[in-house]
């Protein structure tokens, strides 16, 4: 039993770490490479907030504050010119990732730290004493994925975005401000990568560079999942799963690559991944 | 020029600048050690070894346009296998030979595996670097999970290696640099490398030359990760210890930011570029670590945005104004030499569709297709937008396209062939838009097309191009022949498509498909091009297929008219039949629905 909660919950962790790259990906058609860093990021802004006493539960907006402005800044000065030349993209925000880690360890060193939870202790579930964190990480994850299905799906903004992605070029006759829909949906990947980095800080450690392994997963899942946030769920929750599978039951070791390997034969066996063709 | 014995094909051939650079190298590899202090040579050392590993991903990224994290895994493998036999069998000269065998050719047989994951007919690049970034990490937790034989995270250490001085090293390594330099060079300005730059530009025109792009990838990934591991070979026995980051995939990338730096696809760029950055990080990280990694994060933020090209070309720019030579010295003359025709006459061309269907899910494009097509013939394919003209193009020349039915291109079942065997079948076709290599010379596009006829050297550029009557005609008669040494992306839309069309027929097909050919072209052109069509019918006896709008076009080339409305062939005639026909017209009206 603790298992499939194991599983649910990875999933949830794995879906809400992903969704920022997935929402940048899905529209921009580019790979954010400082998704790992911009999680960084937020996981500091909690860790800002643990510092200054404040309530555990406003790193979230904070992280997705941080996040965002710094995904302004980003979109107009370094990734604007690269829309067109997507593995020069991926160049690019690697190298803004380098940068981002290097000015938080030149700020709060380079040691690891850890952040205070808005929610302690365990909760009786299913015949389980469980971590009551994990299990609200679980219920934000579904309703951050709803959320933002929904905004894509059922406002004005998430229209014009299917709209660039189908066909920029009818899109900015139709007199839609591609450039504006660019900037905000970076913003918003960048926002989630944050908030993402605030939500899983309670469960680890914080240091300069623990984005980058997230990163990876990440990159994978997105990969496989293509531009839906139904693919990324069901992506999470069978990758995810396989990960906390083999890390049980065989190594960890193994399971650290799990996700790895199976996205790349995924992707070999079937170039859509779980997406439609 | 005009006798084609007088010019001696040789690798030299205008390579002066090569004799120098390497004469340079090897002095300055040669007094290295006496004039720098033995910090500076033990750092270089290792600068050495990097620099070849980043020369490897230059030819991937720069020339063949793979974006690889994936190199740092063959240098780490070549160095765990060196670390791993003298760790467990010992020093002996067998041992150093078996590791040295397998330093080379585990990274290889790697190499093959990850180049038959990254490159099939249809992958896309980014899959390509999903792999390469995959690959490093599965390495790395191997490693980890070696325990005390693979020595896990904390690496192999201790183990015997040869009793040789720093400079002796510096030596060694850096004479293996500056041959692979050379080699490198060679290479680089070589036809395969200029088969690399094609198949970086359009793989799938180079699929329809005939070309087996994701095969010819799949061996260089291979033969560049045993390159790679020889690198690592040296380094393991070089620093006498191996720690699982260097075959990391953040090393991977540390390894594309120096050939990012250096300027890709320049070669020199990125070896100066990796020995530069590598040297100044072994000083400035001790002081200034984590500004000194800042500013190179920097820096190549603003190189991949604003100078995708690194630095070489700016110093190369410098240094062409500082001292000014002629320009065109490095590009050889190329010539057009007559190609031999096998037989006086040539063999029967015959195709043959029978029942083809395409659909996409419950959508029919096209049905129930019976089409015969035999040499001498040019059939003209029209039918309004959207009646499946393109799509029918595309089954007959990729055996994976369609859903039933049979194609047989001169007797053979295309089955599930793609392309590039389908055109080994005597096929040739012309895309709508002209599917031409921009960063080759017109000469060097038509070389693309004579690969099959003759292999790409590894050593030698390109400096004739053999093209078979139909395809002189059209260079000759378009002014292209005037033009070959020009780039092909300074070419008008005209000489683009007079190009791509040359191209086609310098495969020497039996079948040629094109597609809307003079869709764009002035009058003159479109007159010009329509000559060379009728000519191939009925002198070169070739079975042409044209897919065309302009129904007077038409009329004036064509021996047969088959048309095509909403996926199936409603009339199959002779010009005049067709055009005569009511049904035509109503069609072509609109009112043909329902």
């Amino acid at each position: 039993m603790s298992l499939a909660l194991d599983v649910a919950t990875t999933a949830g962790m794995l879906f809400v770490v992903a969704m920022g790259l997935l929402v940048v990906f899905g529209v921009l058609k580019i790979i954010n490479f400082a998704h790992g860093a911009f999680l960084t990021l937020g996981a500091y802004a909690g860790l800002v907030t643990t510092g200054l006493a404040l309530s555990p539960w406003l790193s979230w907006p904070l992280a997705f504050l941080v996040g965002a402005v710094a995904g302004l800044l980003v979109e107009r000065l370094i990734v604007r010119p690269l829309y067109a030349r997507p593995l020069d993209a991926i160049l690019a925000t690697w190298g803004l990732g380098i940068v981002i880690s290097q000015i938080i360890t030149l700020v709060f060193g380079r040691e690891v730290q850890f952040a205070a939870s808005p929610l302690t202790g365990t909760v009786a579930i299913l015949g389980e004493t469980y971590s009551a964190y994990r299990l609200a990480l679980l219920a934000v994850a579904v309703v951050l994925g709803l959320a933002f299905s929904g905004l894509i799906e059922g406002t004005r903004l998430g229209l014009s975005a299917r709209a660039v992605i189908m066909n920029e070029d009818l899109a900015r006759g139709l007199g839609i401000d591609t450039s504006r829909v660019r900037l905000l949906t970076f913003v918003i990947g960048c926002g989630l990568a944050a908030l993402a980095g605030a939500l899983i800080t309670p469960l680890s450690s914080v240091d300069p560079n623990m984005g980058v392994p997230w990163l990876i997963n990440a990159f994978m899942l997105v990969m496989v999942a293509g531009s839906s946030f139904a693919s990324l769920a069901l992506a999470a929750l069978i990758l995810g799963g396989a990960q906390v599978v083999v890390s049980s039951y065989l190594s960890p070791i193994l399971g650290g690559m799990t996700i790895v390997v199976m996205a790349a034969l995924v992707l070999r066996l079937r170039p859509a991944g779980f997406g439609r063709d | 020029m005009t006798d084609p014995r007088a010019a001696v094909r040789g690798p030299l051939r205008g390579t002066g600048g090569l004799a120098v650079g390497l004469a340079v190298a090897a002095v300055l590899v040669a007094a290295g050690p006496f004039i720098l202090d033995t910090y500076l040579v033990n750092i270089l050392v290792r600068a050495f070894l990097y620099a070849l590993v980043a020369m490897t991903v230059d030819i991937l990224w720069g020339y063949t346009g793979i974006l690889t994290f994936g190199q740092a895994a063959f240098f780490g493998i070549g160095a765990y296998a060196a670390a791993l036999v003298f760790t467990h069998l010992g020093f002996t000269p067998a041992t150093i030979g078996l590791a040295l065998t397998l330093s080379l050719a585990a990274p290889a047989v790697a190499g093959l595996v990850v180049g038959w994951l990254s490159f099939y007919p249809g992958s896309t690049p980014l899959y390509a670097s999903v792999v390469s970034l995959a690959f490093p990490i599965v390495v790395t937790q191997v490693i980890f999970s070696g325990g005390t034989f693979t020595g896990s995270s904390s690496g192999l250490v201790g183990y015997p290696v040869f009793d040789l001085s720093v400079e002796a090293w510096f030596w060694i390594v850096g004479a293996v640099l500056v041959a692979a330099a050379g080699l490198g060079y060679v290479f680089v300005h070589s036809e395969m490398a200029r088969t690399l730059i094609a198949i970086r530009d359009n793989e799938a025109r180079c699929s329809y030359l005939g070309i087996d792009a994701p095969r010819l990838k799949i061996l260089l990934t291979a033969a560049l990760a045993a390159v790679a591991g020889l690198a690592g070979f040296g380094y393991a026995n070089y620093s006498g210890v191996v720690a699982p980051e260097i075959a990391g995939f953040v090393f991977g990338t540390v390894l594309v930011i120096y050939v990012a730096l250096g300027g890709r696809a320049t070669l020199v760029g990125p070896l100066i570029g990796t020995i530069l950055i590598d040297t100044l990080s072994a000083y400035l990280s001790g002081d200034l670590p984590y500004v000194w990694q800042l500013v190179v994060g920097l820096v190549f933020i603003v190189v991949i945005v604003a100078l995708p090209n690194g630095f070489a070309p700016l110093i190369a720019r410098a240094w062409r104004r500082l001292a000014p030579r002629r320009r065109h010295g490095d590009r050889p003359a190329v010539r057009i030499v007559r190609a031999e025709s096998a037989t006086a006459v040539p063999p029967s061309a015959t195709l043959e569709i029978v029942g083809v269907a395409k659909s996409f899910g419950s959508l029919k494009v096209l049905e129930d297709i019976h089409l015969s097509i035999v040499d001498g013939e040019l059939v003209s394919l029209v039918g309004p937008n959207g009646a499946g003209k393109t799509t029918l193009m595309r089954c007959i020349s990729d055996g994976r396209e369609r859903s039933g039915g049979l194609v047989r291109v001169n007797g053979t079942d295309i089955a599930g062939l793609p392309p590039h065997r389908v055109v080994g079948l005597g096929l040739g076709r012309k895309f709508q838009t002209a599917g031409i290599f921009e960063s080759l010379t017109v000469a060097e596009c038509l070389r693309m097309a004579r690969l099959s006829a003759q292999a790409p050297s590894f050593l030698h550029p390109i400096d004739a191009v053999t093209l078979p009557e139909a395809a002189r005609a059209v260079v000759e008669t378009t002014g292209l022949a005037d033009a070959l040494a020009l780039a092909a992306k300074a070419l008008s839309h005209g000489q683009k498509q007079a190009l791509e069309l040359a191209m086609v027929l310098a495969l020497e097909p039996r079948i040629v498909l094109l597609d809307e050919p003079t869709a764009g072209l002035t009058k003159a052109e479109r007159t010009r091009i329509g000559g060379i069509l009728t000519e191939l019918a009925a002198r070169h006896r070739l079975a042409v297929i044209l897919v065309e709008h302009d129904l007077d076009f038409v009329r004036e080339i064509s021996s047969r008219v088959v048309v095509l409305h909403q996926g199936r062939i409603v009339l199959d005639g002779t010009v005049d039949e067709v055009v005569g026909s009511e049904l035509v017209r109503t069609i072509y009206a609109g009112a043909g629905h329902g």
